[in-house]
């Protein structure tokens, strides 16, 4: 099956003008199936970390969001132990305007805004209420354990 | 029953009124010496009854004197031809005289004894008669009362008992039976099973003995009846004791009456010189007129009498066919009368659904023959050039037309044509001696004639009267009728000076049928025409000719209140019309109006109140049922040149061609008579080669034919036309469209399959065919198949919300920012103008959705975000499956699939600078696939050809009131033609469509438009539904395709893939003629063969 347009398109431009901190690039053989890599937003927990995640554009995208799953371990509220994300615009929240950059942008920025109010990993979300210094320390433990390399 | 022999004097005009006193003074009229006596109490007694008084006096001829002057001159009214006819006779007189004198009591049988009286008696009548009286005819004049023609043997039967009533050498009255009893017969005048044909005879004393032979008698009765001849007797042999239902031998001579020779209301009704006041199928008249016939050929084989002059059929074989044509429509008539319920298997009657036509439909191959023999064109025929005055090119056959109808018209009357005489005439000699070789007194009148066929006699010669000087053009549509017709008007017209002269000719010619009120219209010639063809004749008439050399009078509607008899007069040479040009059903009115103020045409001031010079009834068909009001009215109308065009001049039986044929008065074969005792009857005898061969006779002087798919001998075609490409376009409905169709097939299936199970399906045809007809609207646009308040209710809704948005469904961009611009305090107005200002300076923006760019249809929410039209209506669907509220992918506004417009880009227009290039619509107005499809088309040769005009056909006038919107919302210049329109308004629609200098698009109902019309200016033609017999598709589509037509023509048809469109074109595969091959059949077997189809078509 030929690959949309759209597909196509957005995978050329973020080769062509990459954002900063920030790669995706498909696989060879499923170009739906991207490696991505985001650095950890500075003045966060997750600071010079360089996480990798898997992203994978479905059958019916742009009408259903692409799934998104953090590869590399990560201590946050809103990311399970499996690496799912838990993020509107990934959900009900999806809209077609939507591309792969802005929802990569979108995962930087929870990063560096982890809303335990919303939580998907419930002992961090509870840890990261009860005392938030302990927790932003284990979240920079297990990044320089896990996102450097 | 004996009340009814005695002859009441006094009583006399109250006859019917039975009265004890009339018993007793009743013999006061009884005599020998009132030969006309009976019939004349017949007559009295049926008119009493109240039967119709033209029937009356056209059995009895002129017996209606018995009724007194005053009742004769009120009764006769305008007739005064009749009334005369009645006094002269004189037997009136005589019997009045003798009724107060002569009061010997008889027995009152003898009442009726008519005709015994002797030669010397009959001198005296003789003498009455010669008192001085107007004389009607001039045919008559120095004629005895009546003369000897013959004498035949005849057998009678006794009727009572007894010793010398009768012996050999007695001379023998034959007289009527007494007038049957009147029997209230409702409506018509006889009926052939209760008329009675009872002819007695009777001893010198007036006695009656006996009675006449069946056989015998039911010509002689008639003879006695319509007073055409006087017959007398011999006993020749008789028992001596006669005994009841004992044979008598007579031998009986004949005497014709004088009256015989003198014009009979009978003839001038079947002569159509007044209106036939009877539509049954067999008029009163002409069935009077058959045992009027009938009974001279049987008089003529009695005595033995030939005529002189030698017919083109042999003598034997003529008498044999017309005594068979009358036979047959006895036989007929009875079968009607006996078994009407079964009249559908019987094959010489007629089906029930064509009763007001007569004659056996032919069947195709037969018709197909009959055209290839009229057809058989000499391409080498000489071409004539027209006039200067014309100024059209003709094509080469176009100009042998010419050459054909010029030599048709042209007047033949110099050559020896005088001398002939009238082909349905025969002569005869009177006899110079009677049956005993007595010599009879001389007369100087050696010669009588017949005309067989009318039963007409004369004592004058019957000149052959002017032959048709015109025909029937049958060239196939097409070919151009109407431009051959043009140049002939152009190259032959009477020039001022010979007028005078020619005006004299024709009034000699015409002056026995038209009324002297009659004015000569020698410029002028009359075009009747169906109604949508009035202003095609006049814009092609305006073509044909150099300006100001054919001057043009449309006479219909209002614009009739010219007297055309003032303005078409001889006198008026310089400002008179060259070509009128009139519809059939202002004729048809006309005649009608004519005919309410007593037939006088003069008075009128209208279409029959002028002798045109020529006349051309166009689509001639259209008169092919010869009882129709209006082809009698046609019939009428006067002209020296008589001219019928039709594509078809038998549509399905031969006596389509009758009615031509008759228009046209070409001599014998306008006679009914004629026609019917060589071509019907031998048709009906499935003599078929004998009737076509006869037809084909008829055919070849009259009509010019040829078709379109004729070659000249070079192999050329005759018309070499342009190209013509049929495309089908196989449209798919979308989701909406497709819920509806499957909704109704569904029900209409159901339907169906109730119906099949019951066995109710002949019942509920109508349901069900209504159903299909939904079904093929559901094809055309979902709304069509709605009740139409519900839509307008939502319509009202719609735009009630449309207010409160500030929401149309086709929006100008320009109105559209300047509203926003105007409004700028919010800012989400702000963002509104932005877009529409990107959309308008056409930034080529990329589609969020599918990245497109530029967009693919781009399309713009209620919130003014724009995407692919189709990846809008994606993601809108994608929601809605998801169950969830549709947003707006940009700013989360809800949205709905209503309020979704597209961008439309119109193409520039340099005509109209100001009108906006950008507009939004609403997505959803054009709801249907093929509207759809069809502006796509429309667009892409748009582009291609700016020029190029379009003819948009469909059955569903409502389909075009959709049609149009969406036309007006593409600025696709339209126009719009169907039935509902007047006549004028239809005139200036194809005016100016014709005159439009470029693109434009003709949206025509497939019913109104087409027939007929020239529609050349066009190139492309979209049918946009299928018709059941592709031939009706056809026709439409030649509209455009046919002469004239320079360009190649483009044709596209609209077809709903896998629905009853698609079924509907296999049938019309299967048999390409549905509709007309239906025509064939009865209404029952029509129904059958429907349900079959409808069987298919939902399988």
């Amino acid at each position: 099956m030929s690959l949309p347009k759209r597909i196509i398109k957005e995978t050329e431009r973020l080769m062509a003008e990459p954002v900063p901190g920030i790669s995706a690039v498909p696989h060879d053989d499923n170009l739906r199936y991207f490696n991505v890599t985001i650095d950890g937003p500075s003045q966060s927990p997750y600071e010079g970390g360089t996480f990798k995640l898997e992203l994978f554009l479905p059958e019916d995208y742009p009408m259903t969001p692409p799934k998104v799953r953090f590869l590399t371990k990560i201590y946050h509220p809103n990311i399970d132990r499996l690496g799912r994300i838990c993020l509107d615009v990934l959900k009900a929240n999806w809209s077609p305007a939507l591309q792969i950059r802005t929802i990569l942008l979108s995962i930087q920025a929870l990063l560096g805004a982890p809303n335990p109010d919303d939580p998907l990993a419930n002992d961090v979300a509870q840890r990261w209420k009860e005392d938030q210094n302990a927790a932003i320390d284990t979240a920079k433990e297990w990044t320089a354990k896990y996102a450097t390399a | 029953m004996a009340d009814f022999d005695e002859r009441p004097a006094k009583k006399r005009r109250f006859f019917d009124s039975v009265s004890p006193d009339t018993t007793t003074s009743a013999l006061a009229s009884t005599s020998a010496e009132q030969p006309q006596a009976t019939g004349a109490e017949q007559g009295v007694s049926v008119i009493n009854d109240g039967f119709d008084l033209a029937t009356l006096s056209a059995v009895i001829g002129e017996e209606l004197t018995e009724l007194d002057i005053q009742k004769l001159k009120s009764l006769s009214g305008s007739n005064l031809e009749r009334a005369i006819n009645i006094y002269l006779d004189g037997s009136w007189r005589v019997q009045r005289s003798e009724i107060t004198t002569n009061n010997s009591n008889e027995q009152p049988q003898k009442s009726i004894l008519a005709h015994k009286e002797d030669e010397s008696s009959r001198s005296d009548t003789a003498k009455t008669e010669a008192r001085p009286a107007p004389e009607p005819r001039s045919n008559t004049p120095g004629v005895p009362p009546e003369r000897y023609m013959g004498a035949f043997g005849a057998t009678g039967w006794a009727t009572r008992s007894g010793y010398s009533l009768l012996k050999h050498g007695d001379k023998v009255g034959i007289e009527r039976a007494r007038p049957q009893a009147p029997t209230k017969q409702k409506g018509r005048g006889f009926n052939s099973k209760k008329h009675d044909i009872v002819v007695r005879f009777t001893n010198p004393r007036g006695e009656e003995v006996g009675r006449l032979e069946n056989e015998t008698a039911y010509w002689v009765s008639t003879l006695i009846d319509q007073n055409l001849c006087r017959f007398s007797g011999t006993c020749v042999y008789v028992p001596e004791r006669i005994r009841s239902s004992d044979t008598i031998y007579l031998q009986i001579r004949c005497y014709f009456r004088r009256s015989a020779f003198e014009e009979n209301d009978l003839l001038r009704v079947q002569e159509n010189d007044r209106p036939n006041l009877f539509e049954s199928k067999e008029s009163t008249g002409e069935k009077a007129l058959r045992l009027r016939q009938v009974a001279l050929v049987r008089l003529f084989e009695d005595i033995n009498l030939h005529p002189t002059t030698a017919p083109k059929i042999s003598d034997t074989a003529k008498r044999q066919s017309i005594l068979k044509a009358a036979e047959v429509s006895d036989q007929k008539e009875k079968n009607k009368s006996t078994q009407p319920s079964r009249a559908v298997e019987d094959p010489v009657s007629t089906p029930p659904s064509d009763e007001n036509e007569d004659g056996q439909e032919l069947e195709q191959d037969q018709l197909d023959t009959l055209y290839k023999k009229a057809q058989s064109f000499d391409f080498n025929t000489p071409e004539a050039e027209p006039a200067e005055t014309f100024v059209m090119e003709l094509r080469k056959y176009q100009k042998q037309a010419l050459h054909w109808m010029l030599g048709k018209e042209a007047d033949k009357r110099s050559d020896d044509r005088e001398e002939s005489m009238h082909p349905l005439w025969e002569q005869y000699e009177w006899p110079t001696t009677d049956a005993d070789d007595q010599p009879l007194p001389h007369y100087n009148q050696d010669q009588f004639y017949v005309n067989p066929y009318s039963g007409e006699l004369s004592l004058a010669f019957p000149v052959q009267e002017q032959n048709c000087l015109g025909g029937i053009l049958a060239d196939e549509m097409g070919l151009g009728k109407t431009i051959e017709m043009l140049s002939l008007m152009h190259s032959h017209r009477i020039d001022a000076d010979l007028l005078l002269e020619s005006g004299k000719t024709n009034k000699l010619t015409r002056l026995h049928k038209a009324t002297s009120t009659v004015e000569s219209a020698p410029r002028t010639t009359l075009v009747v025409a169906p109604m949508s063809l009035l202003s095609q004749w006049q814009s092609e008439a305006e073509k044909a000719s150099k300006p100001g050399t054919m001057n043009t009078l449309v006479y219909y509607g209002s614009d009739k209140s010219a007297n055309l008899q003032g303005l078409c007069s001889g006198a008026n040479t310089a400002d008179a019309p060259d070509l009128i040009i009139t519809s059939y059903g202002v004729v048809l009115s006309e005649f009608n109006q004519m005919m309410a103020i007593g037939g006088n045409r003069g008075t009128h001031g209208g279409l029959f109140s002028v002798e045109y010079f020529r006349v051309i009834l166009d689509e001639a068909h259209f008169i092919k049922n010869r009882q129709s009001k209006t082809a009698k009215a046609c019939y009428e109308i006067s002209a020296v040149h008589r001219w019928a065009l039709t594509g078809t001049p038998i549509v399905n039986r031969l006596e389509d061609l009758f009615s031509l044929v008759k228009f046209l008065r070409v001599e014998p074969w306008s006679n009914f008579s004629f026609w019917k005792t060589f071509i019907t009857m031998p048709f009906e005898s499935k003599d078929f080669i004998r009737a076509l061969d006869v037809v084909q006779t008829v055919l070849e002087p009259l009509v010019l034919r040829r078709t379109k798919d004729m070659k000249t001998p070079e192999g050329e075609a005759l018309v070499p036309l342009p190209t013509r490409t049929i495309e089908i376009d196989r449209v798919q409905l979308s989701q909406a469209e497709k819920d509806v169709y499957d909704h109704i097939f569904l029900r209409t299936k159901r339907t169906l399959n109730q119906n099949v199970e019951a066995g109710t399906l002949l019942k509920s045809y109508a349901t069900i065919f209504a159903q299909i007809l939904r079904l093929r609207q559901s094809c055309c646009h979902p709304v069509l198949t709605r009740n139409n308040d519900i839509v307008r209710d939502e319509e009202i809704v719609g735009a009630a919300a449309d207010l409160a948005t500030g929401l149309g469904d086709d929006m100008d961009l320009n109105d559209l920012i300047s509203r926003f611009t105007d409004n700028t305090e919010q800012d989400a107005n702000k963002f509104g103008a932005h877009v529409l200002k990107q959309i308008q300076e056409e930034a080529d923006v990329e589609c969020p959705i599918c990245s497109d760019e530029p967009m693919v249809d781009q399309a713009v929410t209620s919130c003014w975000h724009s995407a692919c039209k189709q990846c809008l209506l994606d993601f809108i669907e994608h929601q809605k499956e998801k169950g969830i509220v549709p947003r707006c992918f940009n700013c989360r506004e809800p949205i709905n699939v209503r309020d979704i417009f597209q961008v439309i880009r119109h193409d520039a227009d340099p005509d109209d600078a100001d009108k906006p290039s950008i507009s939004l619509r609403r997505l959803n107005c054009d709801a249907s696939a093929k509207v759809t499809a069809l502006l796509a088309h429309l667009k892409r040769i748009r582009q291609k050809d700016p020029l190029c005009k379009s003819v948009v056909f469909s059955q569903f006038t409502s389909f075009l009131d959709l049609i149009e919107p969406a036309l007006a919302r593409d600025r696709i210049k339209f126009l719009r033609f169907d039935g509902s329109m007047a006549q004028k308004q239809r005139a200036v629609v194809l005016e100016e469509f014709r005159a439009q200098p470029k693109s434009c698009v003709l949206l025509l109902s497939l019913r109104a438009g087409g027939v007929g019309l020239n529609l050349t200016c066009a190139k492309q033609v979209f049918m946009m539904d299928p018709w059941w017999s592709f031939a009706v598709e056809a026709q439409a589509i030649d509209r455009v395709h046919r002469m004239g037509q320079e360009s190649e023509v483009g044709v596209v048809r609209f077809i709903v893939e896998g629905s009853i469109e698609e079924k509907m074109l296999k049938i019309q595969d299967r048999k390409k003629f549905l509709a007309s091959s239906l025509g064939m059949m009865s209404d029952e077997e029509k129904k059958l063969q429907r349900i079959e189809d409808i069987k298919e078509l939902l399988s």
